[in-house]
């Protein structure tokens, strides 16, 4: 069966018409926008590249003109300026927005398909965009959130890859026309679970009260559109930012290009530090939210999933509710002081180390037996770690010393700790402090616990630790 | 600008279909195939009005399909440079906002909206001229003028302004 063959042939006539219109449309448009007059040799110029008709025309009044003797200085002004050419701020579908012409063959910036298909702009136009909003939401003392989706906000699976002792929860899904509320839901279409992390509703209720927020996904389109119907069934909190992997600039990487936020107001929260190469300081980041079997064993942890274990984040303190109070803590520093004109020299990056500086702020960390000994410890990333905490790093003890991270109990330095009564820890002390930025009683970190658990692997610990409250 | 135009197209048609009915299940399959496409020639199809020859059928050897040349009328609107239009606005966001003219959408960007509109956020988005007496927003009926086409073989991109006399809001379906 071919299909060539069913290719509709044409009539010529109606062609001929369709040509005949479109000119005529055009030269009435042209007369409109140019005025009707210019001085003679000016007309001379412009009538050259018009057609025989128009030429004509011009002619003609070339002719009058002279005859009355009258001066144009007016109209002269208005055509040089119509003839400025069209700088192209954007196009949509090849077409220049702003002038109408096909822009083809010329570059035309950066894409913003999540915005509409076929939209693209230039980086000049994004930038004055960028400072326009800005404005609006300095006004608005708001503040861009960049929100990744999956092991951030929510957790999916394949429906195939469900473990037997995972079939349960088929039984406790919500209905999606429902709508609100609901933390599990079941994607029939798509052959999908995703769970919705717990508190996310809340989190993104206060959070949008501070923040224009956009969802950013390494996932396609459909997937992130489904994903954000779940997380906001009213479209209250995101509108039309959502961004999927098809709208990104760089292949395997996220990037702000596309966000209409000034860098220096824009928080990003992600759970994959590599994925903001250009970005780090922006960047909150959040540990992962496993709650499906099939997600730990993508990432090759041994531990069982939340799903398995039936249980679940807490709810009025898990990690999203310390994030969230990080976000306010970061919103009301940078609007300190009335915000407004102020707020104009202020950058959340700087903010955001700053809230980071307070939460390990006046502890004195000792290491013994966690850096190699040939290694200058200051380059240890424990250290640099502890230090952006705001925690004052020593490499021998003294009276000041607060706390001993190590690693065995049998070093000089804890035996010294545990006669001056001083904080003995292991490092997933630290390690959780930077990921659930707030400082953890100590006791739940002593070196005993450690033990317990064998050689337990730094993401393992700050794991149980979530999982104990 | 709609034409009412005759145009011609080689319809195959499934042996099945042969028999009293021939030519009614000619000229449905021809409204199913034909309706609501665009061509970048003649623009959106709107309707086949009618059918002016139905010429010999040629069968084709092996699959027993027959191809027959139908010549039909029909009314197609294709959207032209310069032409003013009235359409339907159905999303706006900080770019512009998009309107339907039937099956042709418009992009009118904010540089070709008049200057004193400005853009606000909220659940509805839109445009209002600073004493308030003019907003556009979705579902909102505006005149533009189209300033640029681009016809694919099957998608038409239009884009328009509002930024001239006699142009713009002339009807506020949520204001009244």
């Amino acid at each position: 069966m071919s299909v060539a063959s069913d290719s509709p042939v044409h009539s010529s006539s109606s062609d001929d018409l369709a040509a005949f219109l479109e000119n005529e449309l055009d030269s009435d448009s042209d007369s409109d926008s140019s005025s009707e007059s210019f001085p003679s040799e000016e007309a001379e110029d412009v009538a050259n590249h018009r057609s025989k008709r128009r030429k004509l025309e011009y002619v003609e009044t070339i002719v009058e003109e002279k005859i009355q003797g009258v001066t144009f200085s007016g109209e002269f002004s208005k055509a040089s300026s119509s003839k400025l050419p069209c700088e192209h701020p954007g196009s949509f579908g090849e077409l220049c927005f702003k002038c109408g012409r096909s822009l083809k063959e010329e570059e035309t910036g950066v894409s913003f398909g999540y915005m509409h298909k076929g939209m693209k702009l230039t980086e000049e136009e994004v930038a004055k965009m960028r400072d326009s909003d800005n404005k609006v939401l300095q006004r608005k003392r708001k503040l861009c959130l960049v929100l990744d989706l999956d092991h951030t906000l929510l957790n999916s699976t394949v429906l195939r890859d469900l473990r037997p002792e995972e079939e349960y929860l088929k039984s406790l899904t919500h209905s999606l026309q429902d709508g609100s509320g609901g933390n599990l839901f079941m994607l029939e279409f798509m052959n999908m679970m995703t769970k919705l992390r717990p508190f996310v509703h809340t989190f993104l209720k206060e959070a949008s009260e501070l923040f224009e927020m956009y969802i950013y996904t390494m996932g396609d389109r459909p997937y992130a559109e489904q994903m954000a119907k779940l997380l906001d069934p009213k479209r209250e909190y995101f509108g039309d930012r959502v961004i999927s992997r098809d709208d990104g600039t760089v292949r395997h990487q996220k990037s702000l290009d596309v966000v209409l936020g000034k860098e220096s107001s824009v928080l990003i929260l992600d759970d994959t530090e590599h994925a903001w190469p250009n970005y780090k300081d922006n960047l909150i980041l959040i540990e992962r939210y496993h709650f499906f079997a099939s997600s730990c064993r993508q990432f090759d942890h041994r531990f069982q999933s939340l799903s398995q274990l039936e249980s679940d984040e807490s709810e009025p303190d898990g990690i999203l509710a310390s994030i969230l109070k990080v976000l306010k803590q970061t919103h009301s520093l940078y609007y300190e002081g009335g915000g407004g004109e102020d707020a104009n020299g202020r950058d959340v990056r700087l903010l955001l180390k700053q809230v980071r500086k307070e939460i390990l702020k006046g502890c004195k960390v000792v290491f013994s037996r966690v850096f190699p000994t040939k290694s200058r410890p200051e380059d240890h990333p424990l250290w640099r770690t502890a230090e952006g905490l705001g925690a004052t790093c020593a490499t021998e003890v003294d009276a000041s010393v607060t706390h001993v991270v190590a690693m065995d109990v049998g070093t000089e330095k804890v035996r010294w700790a545990i006669r001056e009564k001083k904080f003995v820890v292991h490092r997933g002390w630290i390690d959780a402090a930077n990921y659930l930025w707030k400082r953890h009683p100590e006791e739940n970190f002593g070196l005993e616990q450690l033990k317990k658990q064998g050689t337990g692997t730094e993401e393992k610990t700050t794991n149980d630790v979530t999982l104990e409250k | 600008m709609f034409f009412h135009i005759v145009l011609e197209r080689n319809m195959q048609l499934h042996p099945r279909f042969f028999g009293r009915n021939l030519r009614e299940n000619l000229v449905s399959k021809l409204m199913k195939d034909v309706e609501g496409t665009c061509s970048g020639r003649h623009g959106f199809v709107v309707a086949i009005t009618g059918i002016e020859t139905i010429g010999k059928g040629l069968i084709r050897d092996g699959t027993g399909f027959v191809t027959f040349p139908v010549k039909y009328q029909c009314v197609v609107f294709r959207p032209f440079k310069g032409e003013i239009l009235e359409a339907v606005v159905t999303l706006v966001n900080k770019m512009g906002f998009f309107a339907e003219a039937g099956p042709v959408q418009i992009f009118v960007s904010k540089h070709l909206i008049p200057d004193d509109m400005e853009f606000q956020t909220g659940d509805m988005p839109n445009y209002t001229t600073s004493d308030g007496s003019v907003k556009i927003q979705k579902e909102c009926e505006v005149r533009l003028k189209i300033i640029g086409t681009r016809v694919d073989a099957t998608e038409i991109f239009c884009v328009g302004t509002i930024k001239d006399d006699f142009l713009g809001v002339i009807n506020d379906p949520a204001a009244s």
